[in-house]
């Protein structure tokens, strides 16, 4: 079977234990405001412009027959709709200087187990393994499950980064071959959940009630957001939550805003207009809000 | 960009001198200007002015006697060791011994020194205070970034002009350039760039002494053995005679140093009865006491083995022009006078390795420009900690311990540590060794010791043990055989990249116009491939050869006495190191550099020449010649053939490939001792300058930019799989048929945080050391810190970045060579 992925980044160490390949899956349920990866949302492959390695040479205009990019003062100027729709994207082809360039390949399983597999030894001694994550590895389930076997039969540890968006036919699948889940709780409240990431907790939570009665090993990933997931409330709803599924560790992945860039690349728009940023001390105290509450919790 | 520099991940372990003293000793180098000192050099001449007629070792040991006895004890405020090799903070001593005419050209103001084109030397922090220093003090500049006092520099002009005919460079010059049919070769290969300028101002290094004896038997005892061998000499043969010469040039050295120390002795009592300080007063007696006892005789506790190490250290230091001469295994050395010394702890040894540390950075060497701008003003000075012993049993003890603090603490970069890896090291040793690289300072560097135990084993024939317990580090990268190795080595390079220009050229270089072989113009893969193995043959035959005509030439003029005597076992045999007299001779090398660069030319030729048939073998030469001007789509195909570096076997093959032939050839030539050449692929700064003289290659790389660095390093940028891509390639090398290869690995603090970054850190040394690896170094460094390092070097003073075999400061830096460490991959988000 074929999956679309974005990249494989290997020694790769902050996405579950020791040294791990990361394979990053395309497409994404939810659409979170602060996305940094706003390139993993969409299922399909799509064309990228790196403005500052752009010479302006022309050389993509003249090879274009669907007029999908034009020159404005300083850059290029593509009609990203018709570009991410466009078969031959000769454009890629004729830049000399790597400034077009895919988001997204789609990989069949054996190729993506040879990348993964070429580093069973650093797995093996450091208790390493392979983590995938994305967009969301449960959007393309059927090729997420068929790797996580494949994995399996090699020993490979396997983790899954996931937003929890899942069918429950899917996550029992995937359940007996998962070692373990990186479990992304973002806004407990079931309002401001669906205005920031435009899809509703209900059954993200249902699914972590099905992990944890299935005893599978899960720690969860919070993002922090200065203004909107940083709240006490929120602090206090995300505990409730663990506590009610007898989860132990919770992560801090605090944000930065380094992503924006992408959204640009891509021809995305960024919703959000400005994200604080937050100081070192204000993650310590969320920190400490968990640990004070008897939870492992690491900053990522 | 300003904003984003401004942001950047701080590095983890940040540290501070255990003391205020050695934090002072510290400042007050930083804060030091370079000097020349010609006080060494000056005694040696006069002695030599009086001992025309005496055998050349004879000869060579009275006067270099003369001048350590000669030289001014010099102790300065915080010292608690004693001996320094000039009168200054930063001191050189310039060897016209060994070549005066770099020197007399300058101050001939004769063109500069015709291969400085080829280098680069960089000018901030004590070398850009040196130049302002010169300027209000009416100083004069030399050898540029060195000081020098108007009165030396008349002396020192008359000093030169003494050896102009008599020094080590001209005798053998006169002796290579009449006998030897390839000088021109030989010559017009530095004109091009196929080779390192003339390295006979350093041609040794890479030397470790045999400390052990020296601490255990004492000079007192070792003269007295040798004067026995003297006293029952019977002249039987030829040979003998040249034992008895030995012999008692071996005693006439150590009385010498005997000299060189108790002048130490005497002025620290002098110092101490005019000190009003009593703590002060108190730190000279014991000084001077310790001054008294070592090293004439054993040292009785761990502070006096210091000492005794130290002067030993120094003084064969003093007598050659080192490149590479290191300490060895410290830590395995110290030990046992550490743990029968009730008064010593840990706490109490880091200050005295702290003030050790500073006071081997603080050994300048003055050579050729070139010489200096290839190395960096960088000694080699390689502290190698761990590694297991004669009967395989890990040695990590307390004092690897302390080192590794002092190191911390310190971030000096003399002298670079570096692990012997073994299975069985304590954890608690090799987290402390991650936590020092963490640091950034790029050191310790890690090792393996069963991949050279198995080289060693294979090339000498020693048993095992004695391989174990000996094995250590001389130099950057390049194993070696403590006190039993022979230390003169070739320490030039041969230039891959340029025989690329070569082959794509039809033997002439296309920069200069002159031509090196007669060759056609290849017309398939395999001639383009053979054409360049004939070249590298040729190459590689005639340098060797060259060097095997300069040895004659050492062994007559310089030969070395003192460090013979401490090197394994020129006394019982009675030979020097320059006559075999080492245990093992096999140790002289052939080093190059640039062949990642020929194994991805080749990968790209066939596969866009010959496989899919991109464009024709002329097309592809001529892009290339116009420096790919106007052929941007063929180099971006170019670029895209898979490099060595990224796992995929047509890249990785082509370079094993060529690495084979590499090594089988260069073992089928002898050295100057009558036995095989040992092959290695260190790269030190040469990626730099080498690939300053190089044309464009099919690889991609344009004109002028670096080479990939050293013998498995990919070519910068062109390892996009990530760093245990570059691990499994590197691991397809049999590293037991090299003396000496290097990976360097660039990580993002962030990548190696906490205790599991740790972790990973030594689970990947692990992975490549079972494959089995050989080197691995890392820098852990964010580039945007770099970046504003390139544009406010004022704050980053005491920044030390590792480059290839060495850490360097930063502001010292050329700017060519800082820009190759920002772009060396980085392998972290
Ligand atoms: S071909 Fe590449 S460099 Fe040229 S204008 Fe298009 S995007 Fe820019
Ligand atoms: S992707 Fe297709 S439509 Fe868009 S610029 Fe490239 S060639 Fe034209």
């Amino acid at each position: 079977m074929k999956g679309t992925i974005i990249n494989i980044q290997h020694y790769a160490v902050q996405d579950g234990p020791g040294i791990r390949t990361l394979v990053f899956f395309k497409g994404c349920p939810l659409k979170c405001a602060w996305c940094c990866n706003p390139e993993s949302q969409s299922p399909g492959s799509q064309l990228r412009y790196i403005s500052y390695r752009c010479k302006q040479c022309m050389e993509c205009v003249s090879a274009c027959t669907n007029s999908g990019v034009s020159s404005e003062e300083g850059h290029m100027s593509h009609s990203f709709e018709l570009c991410n729709e466009c078969n031959s994207k000769i454009c890629i082809d004729k830049c000399n200087y790597d400034a077009v360039a895919l988001t997204g390949k789609d990989i069949s399983s054996e190729e993506l187990l040879a990348s993964i597999a070429a580093d069973i030894s650093f797995y093996r001694n450091s208790g390493g393994g392979v983590t995938f994550s994305g967009g969301e590895p449960f959007a393309q389930h059927e090729f997420l499950v068929e790797m996580l076997q494949k994995c399996k039969a090699l020993d490979i540890h396997t983790a899954i980064e996931t937003c929890g968006w899942a069918s429950e036919k899917a996550l029992r699948k995937a359940i007996p071959y998962t070692d373990l889940f990186l479990f992304d709780l973002k806004i407990a409240d079931p309002d401001l959940h669906l205005e920031f990431t435009r899809k509703p907790v209900g059954p993200i939570l249902a699914n972590l009630e099905l992990l944890s009665s299935e005893k599978a090993d899960i720690i969860i990933r919070f993002p922090v957001i200065a203004g909107i997931t940083d709240s006490t409330k929120n602090l206090e709803g995300i505990a409730a939550i663990m506590y009610s599924n007898n989860l132990k560790q919770i992560n801090l992945m605090p944000f930065h805003s380094l992503g924006t860039d992408k959204y640009e690349e891509h021809g995305m728009k960024y919703t959000l207009d400005q994200i604080k940023e937050f100081d070192p001390g204000q993650i310590t105290a969320i920190r400490d809000f968990f640990l004070k509450q008897d939870f492992i919790c690491e900053i990522s | 960009m300003d904003e984003q520099t401004a942001c950047f991940t701080g590095r983890e372990i940040h540290s501070a001198p255990a003391l205020s003293r050695t934090s002072f000793l510290k400042i007050r180098y930083l804060d030091s200007p370079l000097m020349v000192d010609t006080e060494y050099i000056r005694h040696l001449t006069d002695s030599h002015k009086q001992t025309d007629g005496l055998e050349v070792q004879l000869r060579r040991a009275t006067d270099h006697a003369y001048a350590l006895a000669h030289m001014t004890p010099v102790i300065h405020n915080g010292d608690l060791i004693a001996g320094n090799k000039t009168r200054f903070i930063r001191g050189a001593i310039p060897y016209v011994n060994y070549a005066a005419s770099p020197f007399l050209k300058e101050m001939r103001k004769e063109e500069q020194d015709a291969q400085s084109k080829h280098s680069e030397q960089g000018m901030g922090g004590g070398i850009g205070k040196t130049i302002s220093e010169a300027e209000q003090n009416g100083l004069r500049l030399i050898s540029g970034k060195f000081l020098i006092s108007k009165d030396d520099y008349e002396g020192f002009k008359d000093v030169c002009g003494y050896w102009e005919d008599k020094c080590f460079m001209e005798q053998g010059d006169r002796l290579w350039k009449n006998h030897f049919g390839k000088a021109d070769f030989i010559v017009n290969g530095w004109e091009i760039g196929l080779y390192t300028a003339p390295h006979e101002p350093c041609p040794e290094g890479r030397l470790i002494l045999d400390y052990e004896t020296a601490l255990e038997k004492g000079y007192e005892q070792i003269i007295r053995e040798t004067e026995d061998k003297i006293n029952a000499f019977i002249p039987e043969n030829m040979n003998g005679a040249s034992s008895l010469f030995f012999w008692k040039a071996a005693v006439i050295v150590l009385k010498g140093a005997s000299g060189f120390t108790s002048n130490y002795a005497a002025e620290a009592e002098k110092l101490a009865g005019k000190e009003n300080d009593p703590a002060r007063k108190a730190e000279l007696e014991q000084m001077a006491e310790t001054c008294r006892q070592v090293p004439l005789k054993p040292p009785r506790n761990f502070r006096e083995a210091i000492q005794a190490f130290w002067f030993t250290y120094l003084l064969g230091h003093i007598e050659g022009s080192h490149l590479g001469f290191s300490p060895g295994r410290l830590d395995m050395l110290l030990w046992p006078y550490f743990n029968h010394d009730p008064d010593i702890t840990v706490e109490k040894a880091i200050p005295l390795f702290e003030e050790l540390f500073v006071k081997m950075t603080q050994i300048e060497y003055i050579a050729s420009l070139s010489w200096q701008g290839l190395g960096h003003g960088n000694l080699y000075q390689n502290l190698i900690l761990g590694g297991v012993d004669e009967k395989g049993e890990p040695v990590n003890n307390p004092v690897s311990m302390a080192i590794l603090q002092a190191q911390i603490n310190m971030q000096m970069t003399q002298p670079t540590l570096s692990v012997w890896w073994d299975e069985k090291l304590d954890p608690e040793f090799l987290m402390k060794a991650a936590e020092c690289v963490k640091t950034g300072v790029g050191y310790p560097a890690f090792f393996n010791q069963a991949t050279y135990v198995a080289h060693e084993l294979e090339t000498s024939g020693l048993p095992v043990e004695i391989i174990r317990k000996h094995s250590a580090i001389g130099g950057c990268t390049e194993p070696t055989l403590q006190g039993m190795s022979h230390g003169i080595v070739q320490a030039g390079f041969i230039n891959h990249g340029k025989l690329i220009d070569l082959v794509l050229n039809e033997g002439l270089d296309p920069l200069t116009g002159i031509r090196m072989f007669e060759a056609g113009n290849p017309q398939t893969f395999e001639e383009v491939r053979s054409y360049y193995l004939k070249m590298m043959r040729e190459t590689v035959r005639n340098w060797q050869q060259y060097w095997n005509y300069v040895m004659i030439a050492h062994r007559n003029t310089v030969p070395l006495i003192f460090c013979s005597v401490f090197v394994k076992d020129c006394l019982g045999g009675g030979k020097g190191m320059d006559d075999g007299g080492a245990a093992l001779n096999q140790s002289v090398t052939t080093l190059s550099s640039g062949m990642v660069n020929v194994a991805n030319s080749l990968a790209v030729i066939k596969k866009m020449c010959f496989d899919d048939n991109v464009c024709t073998l002329d097309e592809l030469f001529h892009a290339v010649s116009q420096n790919w001007k106007g052929y941007e789509s063929l180099r971006k195909k170019a670029l895209n053939v898979p490099h060595w570096g990224n796992d995929y076997d047509f890249a990785d093959d082509m370079f094993l490939g060529l690495f084979d032939e590499y090594c089988t050839w260069v073992k089928g030539q002898n050295n100057y001792l009558g036995l095989p050449y040992d092959p290695s692929m260190l790269a030190i700064s040469t990626p730099v300058p080498f690939g300053k003289v190089c044309n464009a290659f099919p690889d991609g790389r344009l004109k002028g930019e670096p080479l990939a660095d050293g013998v498995s390093s990919p070519f910068p940028g062109s390892d996009i799989c990530g760093p245990t891509a570059v691990i499994r390639s590197s691991s397809k090398i049999d590293h037991r048929k090299i003396r000496g290869g290097l990976l360097n690995l660039k990580f993002h603090p962030s990548a190696l945080k906490g205790e599991n970054g740790s972790k990973n850190l030594l689970a990947l040394i692990k992975t490549y050391f079972e494959k089995p690896g050989f080197h691995v170094q890392f820098n852990v460094v964010d580039s945007r810190m770099l970046k504003d390092a390139q544009l406010n070097p004022q704050n980053y003073r005491d920044l030390v970045v590792r480059v290839a075999g060495f850490s360097a400061y930063w502001v010292e830096m050329s700017k060519a060579l800082q820009d190759q460490v920002i772009e060396r991959t980085e392998h972290s988000l």
